[in-house]
């Protein structure tokens, strides 16, 4: 039981991020399937709004809009710097 | 000659669903002549305009063929670099052949384009677009004659954000030595679409959907398979349709961000709306109250809605004014509504609509599509039998029109006239 006497600091995601999370990630698997190159439509949706860039395949055009863009982005940056901090 | 026959003040109730967009389609069925091999496009709306347009495709000497809303395009054969005037004057957005043509061939000669009489819409903004790609230009006897011995990247600073010289400017340069820049860009959906549909076939377009465009030029283009977006305007005018006749529809199949003004307006209009997933719901009012609109470039609201809408205010309770700021000419359908009884004055680019209780049913001639769109509104809202004179323009952009309406409950014909 050693291991658990210290104290330690746990970062509990919330829900909204989860959510905003698997959002990202089940679009990219949409645009991926398609055939688009990901990485470059969803930034051109977060560029300019248009979700034209999302494909209706798997729902994801749908899903897109279920999450606000700057949440979107909010949840890329953090988990880049999270990654490379 | 068709008309289309309308027993007015049949509320409209149901779903309908939305096909691909006019605007779209148009610039991408030709853009796939770039690829290297055989396209397919799904989602291509069965309207004339299309069907003309794989006619010209034909004749450059591609391979097409249309079953229902799947149009394959093969280029083999596509060696042709002079598009066929007659058909070209037919179809205002051949014009896209311009910068196809001079991507492929390095040359290209293309009629001055035809389409709807709604004033002047110069392409000065494309041929500026091409010669900063290092084309010469000339145009004479109403041909324009492009050529290029290669064409070069280069920022483009558009006067005006028009679609037609964005998207010609796009087709231009995708394959071009280096990068575009096209500035003051076009915002419109259909641009987006098409740089997708370039992008799934190898090019890099960046920035599509905002007022910067990046070009940057590739070797090749391939073949590709790409599902066309839904028409806004189809939509825009099916749910004016509803809230003209007091009724209840959904319209299915659509990108709702691309609907946002014309839902913000019939709410004004007292229309309440509901908005889920790819539907919008509309539930019109008895009569809707008057609204204030002013047309603009995405995502201000839409020209082509224009028309539909101001058939629909002129039942309204109250004064509505209609500002169109994007073309010269399109109030040229008015003539045709105060004789329906509707209460409208146009000075210069303002129509001022003094909303009535009741429209009459009568005969009225469709001068352009959208024209025909509106005159079709008006007609499901007023009294007795009207009839639309020139179907066939309404058929340009409208697919499957009398069956649609049909389905939501309106007593719709198509009668052919002599």
């Amino acid at each position: 039981m050693a291991e658990f006497e210290e104290t330690r600091f746990f970062q509990v995601k919330t829900e909204k991020e989860n959510k905003t999370r698997e959002i990202i990630l089940k679009v990219y698997q949409a645009l991926k399937e398609k055939g688009h190159n990901p990485v470059s439509q969803i930034a051109g949706y977060l560029l300019s709004g248009d979700p034209t860039y999302i494909t209706s395949h798997a729902n994801a055009r749908s899903l897109v809009r279920k999450v606000e863009r700057d949440e979107i982005l909010e949840e890329l940056i953090r988990v880049y710097v999270e990654q490379y901090e | 000659m068709a008309k289309l026959v309308i027993q007015g003040r049949n509320r409209l109730k149901g779903s309908v669903r939305i096909g691909g967009s006019k605007n779209s389609s148009v610039a991408i069925i030709p853009a796939v002549l770039l690829g290297d091999g055989q396209s397919t496009l799904e989602n291509v709306p069965a309207i004339r305009d299309v069907q003309v347009f794989a006619q010209i495709l034909q004749d450059l000497g591609a391979l097409v063929s249309l079953n229902e809303n799947t149009m394959t395009i093969s280029p083999n054969g596509f060696s042709s670099h002079v598009a066929p005037y007659d058909l070209v004057r037919k179809l205002r957005a051949s014009y896209y052949l311009m910068g196809v043509l001079l991507a492929k061939f390095g040359r290209a000669e293309v009629g001055l384009p035809g389409g709807c009489d709604i004033g002047p819409r110069p392409i000065d903004q494309h041929l500026k677009g091409f010669r900063a790609l290092g084309a010469e230009v000339s145009v004479e006897g109403g041909v324009v004659r492009l050529g290029a011995r290669k064409l070069e990247g280069a920022p483009i600073y558009l006067d005006i954000p028009s679609v037609g010289a964005t998207i010609n400017i796009m087709l231009a340069a995708c394959m071009a030595e280096g990068t575009t820049l096209i500035e003051n860009a076009a915002k419109e959906p259909h641009v987006v679409d098409l740089a997708n549909c370039l992008n799934s076939m190898g090019a890099r377009i960046h920035g599509a959907g905002t007022d910067i465009i990046r070009v940057k030029g590739v070797k090749a283009l391939k073949s590709t398979c790409h599902s066309v977006i839904p028409d806004n305007i189809e939509a825009a005018t099916y749910m004016m349709a509803a809230v003209a006749t007091g009724g209840d529809v959904e319209v299915h199949g659509v990108i709702t961000k691309h609907l946002e003004p014309v839902i913000a307006k019939l709410r004004e209009a007292g229309a309440e709306t509901e908005e889920n997933g790819d539907y919008v719901r509309v539930i019109g009012p008895e009569r809707p109250d008057p609204v204030n609109v002013k047309t603009l470039p995405y995502p201000g609201f839409p020209t082509d809605a224009q028309q539909p809408l101001t058939a629909m205010l002129s039942r309204a309770r109250g004064v509505s004014v209609i500002q169109e700021s994007v073309f010269e000419n399109r109030f040229g359908y008015i003539s045709e509504l105060v004789k329906m009884g509707a209460n409208i004055k146009v000075q210069g680019k303002t129509a001022v609509v003094e909303g009535t209780s009741r429209l009459v049913g009568s005969p009225v001639r469709a001068t352009d599509l959208r024209a025909g769109a509106s005159l079709m509104v008006a007609g499901l809202s007023a009294e007795g039998t009207t009839e639309v004179y020139g179907l066939e323009i309404i058929e340009r952009g409208y697919e499957s029109v009398v069956d649609k309406l049909t389905a939501l409950g309106a007593d719709v014909q198509r009668v052919e006239d002599g």
